[in-house]
């Protein structure tokens, strides 16, 4: 009948829609991208979940509850479309040691453990509950950023799950926005802002670093569509804006 | 990890030339509770190698039976036995169920959908409109289907035995690349322009909540193309692309006349799910291979050294790694190979899926 490579198709907007028709490459990127969702989610949930007790009230506890249960569910949806592929979802979620964290003076720049496909931030620990709210904003700002570019990938079971996703983080990020709110006011400025001075660069380094030639190939499949570069500028500008709003600086 | 499930034939019906319909009854039923629109994926070997391939189910969720439709691709290898060589009382062996080819129903609603089939694309259709039509008493379905020619149009009078039972809520345009037609339009090709055309005069795209779309590329992509130039949004269209993509035949993999010489042996202990078997093969099989053959469940799926499925890591000796597309750098330095592109190089090798 009509003939056209996957290739084609893909690089002129194709969608794919089961493990049955992606190509071998594809599938590879694919997987990278999804196991990177996964244990982003798996590990920000697990690392959240040990500062649950640490909310200054009942309305802080409930929130940082509900995104915990909120970002397992968020990995469990696509840890899913995994198992489309063939992999073992339960011996997955138990692979790694999810609330494992380094120390909070390591410098990985964007490097990954050795472990898992979570982005380098996820590797850093959290310190009380201040310093949590600052980066749930700062990265839930990011995810938010990433997740607008994902939405449009062409594996359209994952596109769907992302889309679903999408309003959750959002309103992680809002909720991360009321919490700086009330800590702002009752004075903690100084301490938050030496949070953001942390978080801002190990957040912005989650952009990665825009390697030309890996973003023409995954553009070609339609797996990446912005450039890392004009998403940490994006990033930059709504976190900023966001910090703004409270009284802190981006830097 | 979805599991493969032992499936009776009990009928195969020729719909066209060079289709059949298989209806298929699953030891366990509760396994194969589909949802209209999804495919089984298949196992069958072939001179010792594993096919798997993707079917989409054509029966309606109320029908109360599985029906797969498989239309015979030129060098197909599992195509072309469906249709020559199974027989009924033959077992198959699928997965349950996947896919996310359809939307919720709901009894209530009062909802269009247009579907675009392109030959053997029908299958999931005819599933999406036998439940649909049945579901949502008062939700109507447009199918545009294209065919090479009237002989080529599969499942033709079941859909119109289903115009005829739901009355005046399905309709079908047949688009026909050879076979001309009393009118110009339902001839040629289902192109970007075609569908442009279709929506100025007979269908009313304004009013359409979801569109299907399964078929060849450069059909998908015109009409969502054309889609998205009316106004459906990315989450208004449903997409499945359609087989053409797999290859018919996976090559035989290239096996040492030396094969099963004593030299050539080795060790290979094998860790997986929490079990160490020991094994003596040939250096020429992969450890993949070696652990398959031997009755072990190893993880694969692409064979060719980019999905990482097969990820083992070496805990002693040494192997090769032919090739690698998937695994970094730092992971090589840590021990881990693609056990589909390694064969020993030592004796005795050990290996781990678990790690």
């Amino acid at each position: 009948m009509m003939d056209m490579s996957i290739e084609d198709y893909l690089s002129q907007g194709g969608v794919l829609s089961s493990p049955g028709n992606v190509p071998p490459r594809y599938r590879a990127e694919l997987l990278k991208l999804m196991a990177t969702f996964v244990d982003s989610n798996l590990a920000g949930a697990a690392g959240f979940a040990d500062v649950i007790n640490a909310g200054p009230g009942i309305k802080e506890r409930i929130a940082a509850a509900k995104i915990v249960l909120e970002k397992t569910d968020n990995a469990d949806k696509v840890l899913k479309i995994m198992g489309d592929f063939g992999v073992d979802e339960r011996r997955y979620a138990n692979s790694h040691p999810w609330a494992a964290r380094l120390e909070r003076s390591a410098d990985i720049g964007a490097r990954r453990s050795e472990h898992d496909m979570r982005l380098a931030v996820f590797n850093y620990p959290l310190e009380g509950w201040s310093d949590t709210v600052v980066m749930n904003l700062l990265m839930g700002t990011a995810v938010v950023v990433q997740l607008e570019d994902m939405a449009q990938v062409s594996y359209q079971p994952l596109a769907e799950a992302f889309r679903a996703i999408l309003p959750v983080e959002t309103r992680h990020a809002e909720l991360a926005l009321e919490g700086l709110e009330r800590l702002t006011s009752e004075g903690q400025g100084a301490a938050l802002q030496e949070s953001v001075a942390y978080w801002w660069p190990r957040v912005a380094a989650s952009f990665g670093k825009g390697d030309a030639e890996r973003f023409a190939a995954l553009k070609a499949m339609g797996l990446r569509h912005a450039q890392s570069d004009a998403q940490l500028a994006d990033w930059e500008a709504r976190a900023a804006a966001r910090l703004e709003t409270v009284g802190l600086s981006a830097r | 990890m979805a599991k493969f499930h032992p499936l009776k034939v009990t009928d195969i019906h020729h719909t066209i030339r060079d289709a059949v319909v298989l209806t298929l009854e699953p030891e366990d039923w509760s396994a194969f509770d589909f949802i209209q629109g999804q495919y089984l994926t298949f196992r069958q070997d072939f001179d010792g190698e594993e096919l798997r391939r993707s079917y989409s189910i054509c029966a309606g969720k109320g029908e109360g039976k599985l029906q797969v439709g498989i239309k015979r691709v030129d060098g197909g290898a599992f195509s072309t036995w469906a249709n020559e060589e199974l027989k009924v009382g033959d077992t198959l062996e699928a997965m349950p169920p996947m896919g996310g080819f359809y939307t919720p129903l709901d009894a209530g609603a009062e909802k269009q959908y247009l579907g675009f089939a392109g030959g053997s694309g029908i299958t999931p259709v005819l599933s999406l409109i036998k439940t649909t039509l049945e579901s949502e008493p008062k939700s109507n379905f447009t199918l545009v289907y294209a065919n090479r020619g009237v002989s080529s149009i599969m499942f033709r009078e079941e859909l119109e035995d289903l115009k005829n039972i739901y009355l005046g809520r399905l309709s079908v345009i047949h688009v026909l690349e050879q076979d001309a037609q009393d009118i110009e339009l339902f001839t040629g090709r289902v192109t970007e322009e075609k569908c442009a055309q279709l929506f100025r005069s007979w269908i009313d795209i304004e009013s359409i909540d979801t569109a299907f779309i399964c078929g060849p590329e450069p059909m998908m992509l015109g009409i969502a193309k054309a889609l998205r130039e009316h106004g459906l949004s990315e989450g208004q269209i449903k997409f499945e692309l359609f087989a053409s993509a797999q290859p018919g035949r996976l090559k035989a993999p290239v096996r040492s006349q030396a094969a099963g010489k004593a030299a050539n042996q080795a060790e290979i202990a094998v860790t997986l799910d929490g079990a160490t078997q020991t094994i003596s093969v040939s250096k020429d099989l992969t450890i993949l291979d070696a652990a398959r053959e031997n009755a072990m469940d190893a993880p694969f799926a692409c064979k060719a050294g980019v999905c990482s499925t097969c990820r083992c890591r070496v805990i002693e000796g040494e192997v090769e790694m032919v090739k690698n597309h998937a695994l970094e750098d730092y992971e090589v330095e840590k021990g881990y190979v693609l056990s589909c592109q390694s064969f020993p190089v030592t004796d005795r090798v050990v290996v781990d899926y678990d790690q």
